[in-house]
């Protein structure tokens, strides 16, 4: 099914923002805020996992029912997770489209990857000393 | 020991009531602080050494080492990128352009994913804004579009709207009307007097429909304008008409979506507009501490607020070519050190990926996602704990931060100031 996904701040996302190695971290910037009525037409309960694909890639989030959101948006705590799918041009203005970026979500019970596994898929090296 | 008033280094709210508890130089406890300001002087995970990427690893380095290694990478690029500047006071933003001038690379702030579009605005359009202390002393009508801030910023209802006393209002918790605009029916919407409810993408539309009820041309409106009734419309511009003194604070919600500078444009049209028939003024809610002291920074050092490149040894100023992130898409940058942000959580995949490929040098307190993409990473004081300078609120207020610990490890500007010394002698300058 076609979504808009929209990023933004949320309040536990910017407690971890400088204790992005915890576990908290990357739960809730792996979290997708959907409408509970999409998630019915989807076919699945909430705690269920998504692969979601933008014309860019595509990566897992676990579902939260969310009745902020109109139906067909879906909401993702800006991080790495919902960065990994959202292209970077910027229309001449030096700012990507973080808050509408059309998507499609599909059922997946592929396991979610934690931040750190993200950045090794791009080159990095994951530091987990703390 | 308890320390009172002391500023806090986290959003672009900058409250100033913090009680900080110290003992022994540690700090054991925050009163007032909202919770990432709890979070912010709380966390104790920071790194006590400049750390160096191995194969498949990390090794300490002593700060000689890693400055000396910045250093030589920003000598020896051809176009490198200065990143950040957004967690850091304005003194190292200072030394921060000195550094980019003389190795004539580009310098840019987290302005360019946060409120770079409304900079464009204003340059357009200017800006008639206000002190927050003039909010929340007059408002009587408080427009949130397109932000939340009871999860970005979480004191600023209480500190200048919605529970805030005011010096010309008599009850100023039931005088005040609160009315937010958002896609999304938020924590913040739900304690608005009136919340309006667009759909994504149609703040263009809509605010161009309250000008135009504005202006009494109400009948050309139709019925719904991107989800919102004519009635509604109608209702908000009667309240703003009435109003003695109106506020609108915007967020990234106009500034990232469709339209995006043009979105602010027509914001600060409407707010002009409204002046016509009472006092209004328009805010932008400026998240990462410092990003407003970086604009004023690189603004009288340079002429340019962000996304300045010096490669043409004057300053030269094209958002959408010499900012952050295009850079990085393009792969033109050849090294980049990045300073009191995180591109590696906050940029598209496809940059991130950029500084996997070059030489990339990290000055933050903390382990980030950049972290994973950096050569280097060098640990430095945290500006507002252990380490004191200039930072300007999201209303242009400049503040002096003290610490209320001693530091333990260089300061940004003792750690930039080094690298200039250095870069300066090896140009024999």
């Amino acid at each position: 099914m076609k979504f808009i996904l929209n990023t933004g701040r949320s309040i536990t996302q910017g407690r971890h923002v400088e204790h992005k190695f915890h576990r908290g971290y990357s739960e809730e910037t792996s979290t997708c805020f959907i409408h509970p009525l999409d998630l019915l037409d989807l076919d699945m309960e909430e705690g269920e996992h998504v692969e979601v694909t933008s014309e860019c890639g595509s990566v897992v989030l676990r579902t939260v029912n969310c009745e902020d959101l109109r139906r067909g948006m879906i909401f993702v705590p800006m991080g790495p997770f919902a960065n990994h799918i959202i292209p970077s041009h910027t229309h001449s203005t030096g700012m990507p489209d973080f808050k509408s970026i059309p998507v499609e979500l599909e059922y997946t019970d592929a396991e979610r990857s934690t931040q750190w596994d993200l950045m090794e898929k791009i080159g990095g090296q994951r530091y987990e000393k703390m | 020991m308890k320390k009172c008033d002391v500023i806090c280094p986290f959003c672009g709210c900058l409250c100033d009531d913090l009680e900080i508890t110290v003992e022994d130089n540690r700090i054991l406890g925050v009163d007032n602080g909202c919770t990432l300001a709890n979070a912010k002087f709380m966390g104790k995970e920071r790194l006590t050494s400049p750390i160096r990427r191995t194969d498949g690893g990390w090794e300490d380095i002593n700060y000689d080492e890693a400055i000396r290694y910045t250093v030589d990478m920003l000598l020896d690029a051809d176009r490198p990128l200065l990143y950040g500047w957004s967690g850091t006071h304005g003194e190292a933003q200072c030394i921060g352009v000195h550094m980019c001038e003389l190795v004539g690379g580009i310098i840019d702030s987290t302005t360019s994913v946060c409120h770079g579009p409304s900079i464009l605005a204003i340059q357009e359009v200017g800006h008639p804004g206000c002190t927050l202390g003039q909010v929340k002393n007059r408002a009587d009508v408080v427009i949130y579009w397109g932000c939340n801030p009871l999860e970005a910023h979480p004191r600023h209802m209480s500190r200048y709207t919605t529970y805030a006393d005011g010096y010309f209002l008599d009850n100023a918790f039931r005088d005040r009307t609160v009315v937010v605009v958002d896609v999304r029916e938020t924590e913040t919407a739900r304690v608005a007097d009136e919340f309006v409810r667009i759909k994504q993408g149609g703040d263009y539309a809509v605010l161009s429909a309250l000008r135009a009820i504005v202006r009494g041309k109400g009948d050309m409106i139709p019925p719904s304008v991107a989800g919102v009734p004519r009635s509604q419309l109608e209702r908000i511009v009667r309240m703003c008409k009435d109003a003695k003194f109106g506020a609108v604070f915007f967020g990234l919600g106009l500034t990232m979506t469709k339209g995006k500078y043009k979105n602010i444009r027509n914001a600060i049209e409407l707010v002009d507009e409204l002046s016509r028939h009472t006092k209004f003024t328009i805010t932008p809610m400026r998240g990462h501490w410092n990003v407003y002291g970086s604009n004023e920074v690189f603004t009288w050092m340079t002429g340019y607020p962000y996304a300045i490149d010096f490669c043409r040894g004057i300053a030269f100023y094209n958002p959408g070519e010499t900012s952050a992130i295009d850079i990085l898409a393009r792969k033109e940058c050849d090294a980049c050190m990045i300073i009191g942000s995180d591109p590696g959580a906050h940029f598209p995949r496809k940059c991130v990926e950029h500084l996997a490929d070059i030489p990339t040098v990290v000055i933050d307190p903390v382990p980030t996602m950049t972290t994973a993409m950096a050569n280097v990473q060098i640990p430095v004081a945290v500006s507002g704990i252990d380490a004191e300078g200039t930072a300007y609120r999201m209303d242009g207020v400049p503040f002096r931060v003290k610490k209320v610990i001693e530091p333990t490890l260089p300061s940004d500007t003792e750690v930039l100031g080094d690298m200039f010394a250095r870069m300066k002698e090896a140009k024999g300058l």
